[in-house]
């Protein structure tokens, strides 16, 4: 019986209608580099949906293929049509939000759109920080639930370490190195953004895909020194601090990855970014573990 | 007198470089205000050659301001958020007017007529239209002065002994 109960994860009977967000980007397939660029900044989004004239989906374009554009060496009025990726990833709104999850994971990409009739049209996107909204929904609610059945309970929820969701390692570049090389870097290893470090070693910035996109906007060369775009300081945290607390940080900072160290800044364990968040809560959160235990022990 | 863009384009009007920042572009704002003695709730963005590159509204500037993760604290009611709108807004000012203005702009020629204007502004929604020759933004169309335009236009084409308007209530 509790493994039954066990088993049933936070999201099940939720549906993709719920979390997704309904303001789709988009932009046509003649719109240039330059505007893409300019639309993920100002409406800060990971990924635009490319659309012909009648709104058919042709493909996606990531801050990743802009990215590439600039590693390349495109003009900015390069059309983007020819840096998209397509044809794109589409759900239903009334699919489940675990399927489009294991979707999303099969497939590795970090979003879906949604569509309903006709079927190449986006009525809304999905993506790992919508989830996560939902996820803080279920679990709050949770809580409340903990909250009237002592605090024992909710101490069992505020357990989650950040060491135990944060991808351990840390990739950094020193400050000298070039734009290029940190691209490079970034695409090889799937990264959205690295540590920067000083000749000493010593954590000096963060340098994120959106930072190299508005280097390209800003006509900088390739081989730019990294230290003249890096955003610092670096935002870190301790890697015993809570789940809770370190989602609380990225939200308020506005920001989706925290560099994590062990006991002093200078000493770097590993990333917790929000999708590590997201996939976590989905998945083993102990809090919810701990409810429905509880509940059926009852 | 032809009725075109011409007639009813403002002269005198402010504009932005792309290299500004929404700071700076914020205090433009109020100055562009306080001189014209009109709301400005838009401004053109020029290059150094003065020629038309993009448009700064206040639509860009909310957008930039709003936080990424906005529709995550719906959710959370015991989020903290002494000084978050400093910080947005902290954000917001360091960004260049470039990076985050519309581009894909609707313009007009000096010489356009003003029922093509009015169409414009109706099938686009657009309030405001630059008026630009060979690249460069020569002025400004407000729907506001159009319409001043065309009440004037509208009266005078009263028949003779329609002319007594309305009553006030």
């Amino acid at each position: 019986m509790l493994l039954r109960v066990d088993q049933k994860g936070v999201l099940t009977g939720v549906t993709v209608r719920e979390a997704m967000r309904r303001q789709v980007v988009a932009l046509l397939q003649t719109a240039t580099v330059a505007q893409a660029i300019r639309s993920t900044i100002k409406f800060k989004v990971n990924a635009l949906l490319v659309e012909a004239p009648d709104r058919r989906a042709l493909g996606v374009v990531s801050k990743t293929d802009l990215m590439g554009a600039y590693y390349a060496g495109l003009p900015l009025d390069t059309p983007l049509e020819a840096v998209m990726v397509g044809p794109p990833l589409f759900c239903r709104p009334e699919d489940s939000l675990d399927a489009a999850l294991e979707v999303m994971r099969r497939q590795r990409v970090h979003r879906l759109y949604v569509a309903e009739e006709p079927p190449e049209v986006a009525v809304g996107v999905l993506a790992y920080p919508d989830i996560v909204g939902v996820l803080y929904r279920f679990c709050h609610r949770c809580r409340r639930t903990l909250l009237k059945k002592g605090e024992r309970g909710l101490d069992l929820a505020n357990q989650v370490r950040v060491r135990e969701v944060m991808t351990p390692g840390v990739a950094s570049f020193p400050e000298n190195a070039r734009l290029l090389e940190v691209m490079e870097g970034l695409a090889s290893q799937r990264l959205a953004a690295v540590l920067i470090r000083s000749l000493q070693g010593r954590p000096v910035g963060v340098v994120s895909k959106t930072d190299l996109i508005l280097a390209y906007l800003h006509d900088l060369p390739p081989d730019t020194p990294v230290r003249e775009i890096m955003q610092r300081p670096v935002v870190a945290v301790k890697q015993e601090e809570t789940l809770e607390a370190a989602l609380r940080r990225m939200i308020f900072a506005d920001i989706h990855r925290l560099f994590v160290y062990r006991d002093q800044p200078e000493e770097m364990v590993g990333v917790l970014s929000l999708s590590d968040a997201a996939r976590f809560r989905s998945g083993t959160c102990r809090a919810c573990l701990a409810s429905r235990i509880k509940v059926g022990g009852s | 007198m032809a009725d075109t863009a011409r007639e009813v384009m403002e002269t005198r009007f402010f504009t932005l470089t792309p290299q500004h920042t929404l700071g700076q572009a914020a205090r433009a704002f109020a100055e562009a205000s306080a001189a014209t003695g009109r709301r400005v709730f838009g401004m053109m963005v020029v290059d150094a050659q003065g020629r038309l590159v993009g448009m700064l509204s206040l639509y860009d500037i909310l957008l930039a301001i709003r936080p990424k993760h906005i529709h995550l604290w719906g959710e959370m009611q015991d989020l903290e958020l002494e000084g978050l709108l400093d910080r947005a807004c902290c954000q917001a000012a360091a960004l260049r007017v470039g990076d985050v203005m519309t581009t894909d702009l609707i313009t007009v020629e000096p010489d356009t007529h003003l029922l093509r204007v009015i169409d414009l502004m109706l099938k686009k929604h657009v309030r405001r239209l630059p008026v630009v020759e060979q690249g460069r933004l020569l002025g400004m169309v407000y729907l506001s002065r159009v319409f001043d335009y065309l009440l004037d236009r509208l009266t005078a084409a009263l028949p003779e002994g329609e002319g007594e308007g309305v009553h006030p209530a």
